[in-house]
């Protein structure tokens, strides 16, 4: 707390503390316990700075949507995720876009069902930055809007046979960097975590068809604006950057829970996944003559 | 700046309070035992099936007390088998031929529908009159009979009927006088394939029926009914009499067609009343991995009337035994007598 005033003015130390506050539940809920810190891996000179991850996820999935069915589905989710941050170094603001695509295969309880998922999902916010411990710890804080565009499809289901999923999100986010050394060797340790705070998905009616919805335009609250309460859901990732040659590498968890109950039907689909990629900085420089 | 800072502070503090209080979205899971997909089934049917209240008016359907009943029939120590028969027999109180429950060994289904009626259909007739010359189009299968009446052949529309299928349909059966279009024990398939046949025998766009869907889990939770409409389709269409023939295996999307064609200013109906079926089927499962089928979203006529347990024709008109014997089905010739008159 010491070191927190001494760098920190107050209002944003009470900033600051909110999202300390708001990493540490999701961690303790992961069964983690960890510093929750931040990740930038740029050093200090004036110019555009861009951070760009590139992640693949392989893990387990466990799928429920009751208008397909009220069993869960579980099986394993593929998902590759870019990252990347961006803005001047002078500036304290940064914006932040994100690409994700996944894919999953799963079966039910009796083995004798699937349903595969897809879907693409695009990110775009911003991002306040802070740097306490003498830039150590990093931490931004900020807002996004997260588009999603996918399906749930289930093989054997006559007339419902799959979901369409198309969802509008404003998304709070928190990330946190902390840099520390092992036996000389630098290494990260990241949090990332976002939660929708309020939006707008597709759902049919509990018992509508999809004939009544495209075939005749008989539509019925089928753009269903949501909260946090409808749709609690939380995506977050636990990793450590580390460096092999001049590459930076990054390892960790993503756990993306998503969730809904609207028009009566529920839906989740809880990911847990092992993730592996680079983390690489570029920095434009102007060169004035 | 400052603002900002609020900004976010509040945020960060909505956020924390959303994150410590999770909510997990989930469904209770039966267990896989005869008790636990027993009362899966029960509650799956209570919840999504849409004709209780039509069937308490129409004869006295209680779902709860169909539970009672059958639950003491349900033993942890019972085989598949019986677990299959007893919830077989449970399902068949719907009456409803749309519900089904699949098992590798069987399918439970409640037919009485049609078992318990003349069939009013035979293939040996159906020979007779198609001959061996008949031509395909589809799913429909066609000729001219020889008082220059067309007959058309439908037995499903599960297949794909084309546009252009139809154009060339209706340019061969052009000449004719009058056009017969056989659906009997047609037992429905894709309602948009109904929808595009019967789009040929109407000019203006017509309010054929009404539609809805459940909203909750409630017997009574529907949404409004909203209007179904048939346009005419902008090709080539029949303006002449036309006749549909139908029997009590008349199901489905093949009901719809004749409650669409009931609206068709030169149709008649022939035959037997149809088996009905007139609400749109959804799939679920039991935690055994059973599939079931059940009745979701209920279709009315356009009078607001379930068509549920079937549509009475125009003219009831059975097979005879003795036109049986000599080989001529009393149904199609009823329909050729009207075309001549």
């Amino acid at each position: 707390m010491k070191h927190l005033r001494q760098y920190v003015r107050k209002p944003q130390r009470i900033l600051l503390l909110a999202v300390l506050s708001l990493m540490l539940p999701p961690l303790c809920g992961s069964g983690l316990s960890c510093h929750a810190q931040s990740n930038d891996s740029v050093a200090w000179s004036r110019g555009k700075v861009i951070t760009n991850t590139r992640l693949l996820g392989v893990g387990g999935v466990n799928v429920l949507d009751t208008y397909l069915s009220p069993e869960k589905y579980s099986g394993t989710e593929l998902r590759y995720i870019s990252q990347t941050v961006r803005g001047s170094e002078h500036r304290k603001w940064r914006r932040l876009i994100v690409h994700q695509g996944m894919a999953s295969f799963s079966r039910n309880r009796a083995d004798n069902a699937n349903e595969m998922a897809g879907s693409y999902d695009f990110c775009y916010g911003f991002l306040r930055r802070w740097t306490l411990f003498g830039d150590r710890l990093t931490v931004r804080a900020g807002g996004m809007a997260d588009a999603n565009i996918g399906f749930l499809y289930n093989t054997r289901n006559g007339n419902n046979p799959a979901q369409a999923r198309l969802s509008f999100d404003i998304s709070p986010v928190a990330m946190a960097a902390y840099k520390f050394t092992v036996a000389g060797k630098p290494f990260t340790l990241n949090y990332e975590v976002s939660v929708p705070l309020c939006g707008l998905m597709f759902s049919p009616n509990y018992g509508q068809s999809y004939y009544e919805i495209f075939s005749k335009g008989n539509y019925d609250h089928n753009a269903v604006p949501t909260t946090f309460i409808a749709t609690p859901s939380l995506r977050n990732t636990l990793s450590l950057d580390f460096n092999i040659a001049k590459t930076t590498l990054r390892l960790g968890y993503m756990g993306d829970y998503r969730q809904a109950k609207v028009n009566n039907l529920k839906y989740h689909s809880y990911s847990h996944l092992f993730v592996i990629g680079m983390t690489r900085t570029f920095r434009l420089t102007r060169l004035q003559p | 700046m400052r603002k900002i800072t609020h900004a976010l502070l509040l945020l960060a503090m909505l956020l924390s309070v959303a994150v410590s209080f999770p909510s997990c979205v989930d469904e209770e899971e039966m267990s896989d035992t005869p008790r636990g997909n027993f009362e899966a089934l029960w509650k799956i049917v209570n919840e999504r099936y849409c004709f209780f209240d039509y069937k308490r008016q129409a004869y006295g359907l209680d779902w709860d007390e169909v539970h009672d009943r059958y639950s003491c029939q349900i033993d942890d120590r019972m085989n598949d088998e019986q677990l299959f028969e007893v919830l077989g027999n449970m399902l068949g109180e719907l009456r409803d031929g749309h519900v089904n429950m699949y098992a590798s060994f069987n399918s439970a289904r409640y037919w009485r529908w049609h078992e318990d009626y003349p069939k009013n259909f035979s293939d040996s007739l159906e020979r007779r009159y198609l001959a061996t010359d008949y031509r395909i189009a589809g799913a429909l299968r066609y000729r001219r009979l020889d008082d220059n009446v067309g007959y058309i052949r439908c037995s499903s529309f599960d297949a794909a009927i084309g546009d252009g299928n139809l154009d060339d349909v209706l340019m061969y059966l052009a000449p004719c006088n009058a056009l017969v279009i056989d659906i009997r024990n047609n037992g429905g398939g894709q309602l948009t394939m109904a929808e595009r046949l019967a789009a040929r025998f109407i000019n203006n766009e017509t309010l054929v029926g009404y539609m809805q869907h459940k909203t909750g889990t409630g017997h009574s939770d529907f949404s409004s009914m909203r209007e179904q409409r048939l346009k005419p389709s902008g090709r080539l269409r029949w303006q002449k009499k036309v006749f549909v023939l139908t029997n009590r295996s008349v199901y489905s999307a093949a009901n719809e067609f004749v409650k669409y064609m009931k609206c068709a200013p030169q149709c008649i109906v022939v035959g037997d009343k149809t088996g009905g079926g007139a609400g749109m089927p959804f799939s679920s499962e039991l935690p055994n991995g059973w599939g079931v089928r059940f009745s979701a979203c209920p279709m009315y006529n356009r009078d607001r009337q379930s068509t549920e347990f079937g549509i009475e024709p125009d003219y009831n008109v059975q097979i005879s035994d003795a036109d049986m014997a000599l080989g001529i089905d009393t149904i199609i010739e009823f329909a050729r007598m009207l075309a001549r008159q």
